[in-house]
């Protein structure tokens, strides 16, 4: 009966997973077997955080070896003397399941002492007493299993009651009379009972996990987090046919939707968000949690079917998102917040027009004059005026590797002196290199993020025909963004290309001898770029091109803190305390006189902290450093 | 065609907006009317039947400003149901929309925001789209069509005329009275709106604290219609409120002179005044990309250079 309970339960929930629109993964992989196999059974993600990791790992591992117990316990119902074929006599298998429950019991004994003593400020907002009253149920399970065993050795009819030493040790509460007899009974059916009313609940709870977290684990993106699935807008469908983001819950794919029932409440994510960590109301648990509850209600019919924004989160709430997937990297069971915080801005800046108006100016000039400033595209080479550039004109053979500049690195004066830096390095380097100057318009980047898919993807398209007219076939890149996007994206568009990021190649350049190490002495820190770093995984080069001993900042490398310039959030009004002021002063409390950066966004962001501040502490990119130090640049 | 406008007045006279959209319901309808409601609306009379008004529906009762909304939509549904309306054109303040929604609460007549024009008494013009494509609505449904327009949207014109003045009576009943303004407080905003001075003179980070914006004031109080901004700098410092604000996520001005003191001229604030026709930057660092830009750049300490500025423009005002 528990069994119908639970399926009636699940069923509905398993109709809003399989109704939703196919996320189209799903094939099996060799990264994505990998994954499942390092995330879900080697728990690899929740041991990131060492303490809770292990409490869990002990819960979820004796889970499993334990899960052959519950039939062991269903044949001892039926028959005491009974027990399973194979694994009921063996002992290796006795002595397993008691160490095993034992840990659960040690793992449960964890999660009180973390939820009830230590008490993080993870948990704020997540549902307390539901999550005690699993962790309750778990230790009934798992006490009344042990219990049942030790009176089974206690009464003699334990099959290989030496093989279990905890169970043994309790045996000794246990008389050998019919007291005892009893109690088995009573034991075993209590074990069988909690068990199966877990089973009743488990829906109804974020316990679903168990079930949804593997699933959602294997429908994960494969490769690099920078990169956001495109949204094809066919303006030549019909307009009911053409998907503009995620407005009500019908537009959420299976994969958003499986989200949402695989959030534990564990507030991992919530500790590392910046936009959290600066007060603004944003919290990716918290986002989680309330589009689950509103999906939920709906579902059951206790409220309309309405857009999720305003009526499951707010506007305020999805805008603050700076897209630096710190909370995506710290989620166990592998939850992608950023896809879905996209997908709803989506919608709401093209079927709603519903955004911040601030950023209304860079929409336009990424429009008009394809870049977010709206400056004149032949202003795009002024950072050359002073340097020997080749600049690609149509029919002009492929240069080995293309120079993209980006358009911060065109326009914004801080960026260029970062642009004249990698310039003159590589010639320095004698790469043979090429930009496209006013041909080169806007990647899209700050459009996509911000949800204004469809202008990205006429951007997309128009860079690749440029990019594929040209010959290109390697692209040195002197922006994250840009070099995600270039890298991640842009095949989705037809456009392959082997992207590099700047520190990258200088790095190679380095090591191979054609450019000269960087020396110096002052204490420098390096800031690590959310689209360079964490969403594709590169720490090490830039490190490598600043040499020598780096003052690290607590929070670096796929822990870094974002500078606040992403999620396009560079061109809207942010309030106090700023991510980036909250950041700087982390880099400063290093005791650096430098900041490093490898990105733009970060450089603009950080100096401008500085600047706020008063500050004395340089922000210089990593290769304007470089070239300083090797007289490449005029100091 | 019976166009009407909901006409925002104080007792310094019509809002601007009532008059913009006065001379737009012109174009639309042979029959214009305002409706005027709260203290200031008879004295307003004279302007709006200047603008095309050919009634005005006014009471002065402090009724309806004191209490939000609701008395104002009750009259004003009242004459709607008497009058039957065509078309009924709201400016974007905040009491207006608050009226408009009310309204098409009642009537269940059409309501359009944001709308940038109106074609005809069923058609009006938007953007969408981030502000990148216009479109056009077509208005459907029962008389009368609500339309809240976007500031600035027309130009306001007399067309000579006076207006026949209808008293409104103000008898909402006591539960619509129940949410009473308390309070009302408007930022001091002296001197043309930064958005359409024709002069704009800029602080930022080289001003050094609040204080100094004050001699930015006299500069622009010697010059005359002149509107004070800043960069984002001096607004981050606390110096200045956010209004002030001219950049990337501020405002965006094109005045006929930009001066400014001590600003860089980052990308990010350059953005927002680079359509000014003449550009006159003064600042101690001679490498600041604002000189790049400007018409005329000045080296030198803006402690000595503003006053001296103010003092040589104050004696030739008082010369000629």
């Amino acid at each position: 009966m528990a069994v119908v309970l639970f399926v009636g339960r699940v069923r509905p929930r398993v109709a809003l997973v399989a109704n939703a629109r196919p996320a189209g993964r799903g094939a099996p992989t060799p990264d994505r077997i990998t994954r499942e196999i390092t995330h879900v059974f080697l728990q690899k993600k929740l041991l990131q955080k060492l303490g809770p990791g292990l409490m869990h790992a002990f819960i979820f591992w004796g889970f499993i070896v334990l899960l052959p117990t519950i039939a062991e316990a269903a044949v001892a119902i039926v028959d005491k003397d009974s027990s399973l074929p194979i694994l009921g006599d063996a002992s290796w298998f006795a002595f397993v399941s008691d160490v095993f429950a034992t840990l659960v019991v040690v793992g449960v004994a964890m999660a009180f002492f973390i939820r009830k003593v230590l008490k993080p400020d993870r948990f704020r907002g997540s549902h307390m007493e539901e999550a005690d009253r699993i962790l309750l149920l778990i230790l009934a399970i798992v006490v009344t299993f042990l219990l049942w065993n030790a009176s089974r050795i206690g009464f003699g009819i334990a099959e290989v009651p030496d093989a279990r030493p905890v169970a043994h040790l309790l045996s000794n509460l246990f008389s050998s009379g019919e007291g005892t007899e009893f109690a088995e009974r009573v034991l075993v059916w209590a074990h069988l009972l909690v068990i199966l009313g877990f089973l009743v609940f488990l829906p109804g709870s974020k316990h679903l996990h168990i079930a949804t977290a593997p699933a959602n684990v294997w429908l994960a993106k494969d490769g690099p987090t920078g990169r956001l699935e495109p949204n094809r807008i066919d303006l030549e469908l019909p307009e009911e046919d053409i998907r503009f983001g995620v407005a009500t819950q019908k537009d959420l794919s299976r994969k958003q939707m499986l989200d949402l029932f695989s959030c534990t409440e564990c507030g991992r994510c919530q500790e590392v968000c910046p936009a959290w960590a600066t007060g603004k109301p944003l919290s990716p648990k918290l986002l989680i949690m309330d589009l689950r509850d509103r999906v939920v209600a709906e579902a059951a019919g206790e409220v309309e079917l309405q857009p999720l924004v305003p009526n499951a989160v707010t506007d305020q709430v999805v805008w603050d998102c700076v897209t630096c997937g710190a909370c995506v990297r710290e989620c166990p069971v592998d939850i992608e917040h950023v896809d879905t915080i996209v997908d709803l801005r989506r919608n709401l800046v093209m079927a709603e027009s519903r955004f911040p108006q601030e950023a209304a100016p860079m929409l336009r000039g990424v429009e008009s004059q394809e870049n977010p400033w709206g400056q004149p595209a032949s202003a795009r080479l002024d950072w050359a005026k002073d340097l020997d550039v080749r600049v690609l004109k149509e029919g002009d053979p492929a240069p080995e590797v293309l120079f993209w500049v980006g358009c911060a690195g065109a326009f914004d004066e801080r960026a260029q002196k970062t642009t004249q830096s990698v310039a003159r390095l590589l010639a320095a380097a004698g790469i043979d290199s090429a930009v496209l100057g006013p041909r080169e318009k806007c990647t899209g980047d700050p459009a996509r993020r911000m949800g204004h898919e469809y202008l990205f993807q006429m951007l997309a398209e128009q860079n690749v025909e440029t990019l594929n007219g040209a010959g290109v076939t390697k692209i040195v890149a002197s922006c994250a963004h840009c070099f995600n996007t270039l890298a991640n994206e842009y095949p989705d568009y037809g456009g392959t290309y082997e992207v590099v990021h700047h520190t990258q190649l200088l790095s190679e350049l380095i090591a191979a001898g054609r450019l000269q190490p960087r020396t110096g002495d002052g204490k420098i820190t390096y800031h690590d770029a959310c689209y360079l770093g964490r969403h594709n995984g590169e720490f090490d080069a830039p490190r490598e091109v600043i040499g020598g001993e780096i003052e690290e900042m607590p929070r670096n490398r796929e822990r870094s803190f974002c500078c606040g310039a992403g999620g396009a959030r560079m061109w809207m009004e942010e309030e106090s305390p700023r991510i980036n002021d909250t950041r700087f002063e982390e880099a400063a409390a290093t005791g650096a006189e430098t900041v490093a950066t490898a990105c733009p966004y970060c450089l603009v962001m950080l100096d401008d902290a500085a600047k706020g501040k008063s500050s004395d502490i340089r922000v210089a990119d990593v290769a304007t450093l470089l070239a300083e130090s090797t007289a490449i640049d005029p100091r | 065609m019976k166009v009407w406008v909901w006409a925002d007045v104080t007792p310094d006279g019509p809002a601007p907006s009532a008059l913009e959209l006065l001379t737009k319901a012109r174009d639309l309808g042979d029959e214009v009317a305002a409706v005027a409601l709260g203290p200031g609306a008879k004295a307003s009379t004279d302007a709006l039947g200047e603008h095309g008004a050919q009634t005005v529906y006014a009471s002065d009762d402090e009724v309806f400003t004191k209490h939000l909304a609701q008395p104002a939509v009750h009259a004003l549904a009242g004459l709607v149901e008497e009058h039957q309306p065509d078309l009924i054109l709201f400016p974007a303040s905040y009491d207006a929309r608050d009226v408009a929604g009310r309204l098409q609460a009642r009537t269940g007549s059409t309501l359009m925001a944001n709308a940038t024009d109106v074609l005809s008494p069923d058609k009006a013009r938007t953007e969408i789209l981030g502000g990148t494509k216009i479109v056009d609505v077509e208005l459907k449904g029962p008389a009368p069509k609500l339309v809240l327009i976007r500031p600035q949207s027309f130009a306001a014109e007399p067309s000579g005329g006076t207006a026949e003045v209808v008293e409104v009576k103000a008898d909402a009943p006591d539960d619509l009275k129940k949410a009473e303004r308390l309070e009302r407080h408007e930022e001091e905003a002296s001197g043309p709106r930064l958005e359409d001075a024709k002069v704009v003179v800029a602080g930022g980070r080289g001003l050094g604290g609040p204080d100094a914006f004050e001699q930015l004031e006299k500069l622009a109080a010697a010059i005359g219609n002149a509107a004070v901004g800043a960069s984002r700098a001096a607004v981050d410092a606390g110096w200045v409120p956010y209004s002030f604000q001219i950049g990337q996520t501020g405002k965006t001005v094109k005045p006929e002179v930009y001066i400014c003191a001590g600003i860089s001229g980052a990308l990010q604030h350059m953005v927002g005044m680079k359509g000014a026709k003449r550009i006159v930057a003064i600042t101690k660092d001679p490498d600041a990309p604002i000189l790049k830009i400007a018409d005329l750049g000045v080296v030198g300490d803006l402690f000595k250079v503003v006053p001296a500025l103010t003092e040589e423009i104050e004696k030739r005002r008082a010369g000629s």
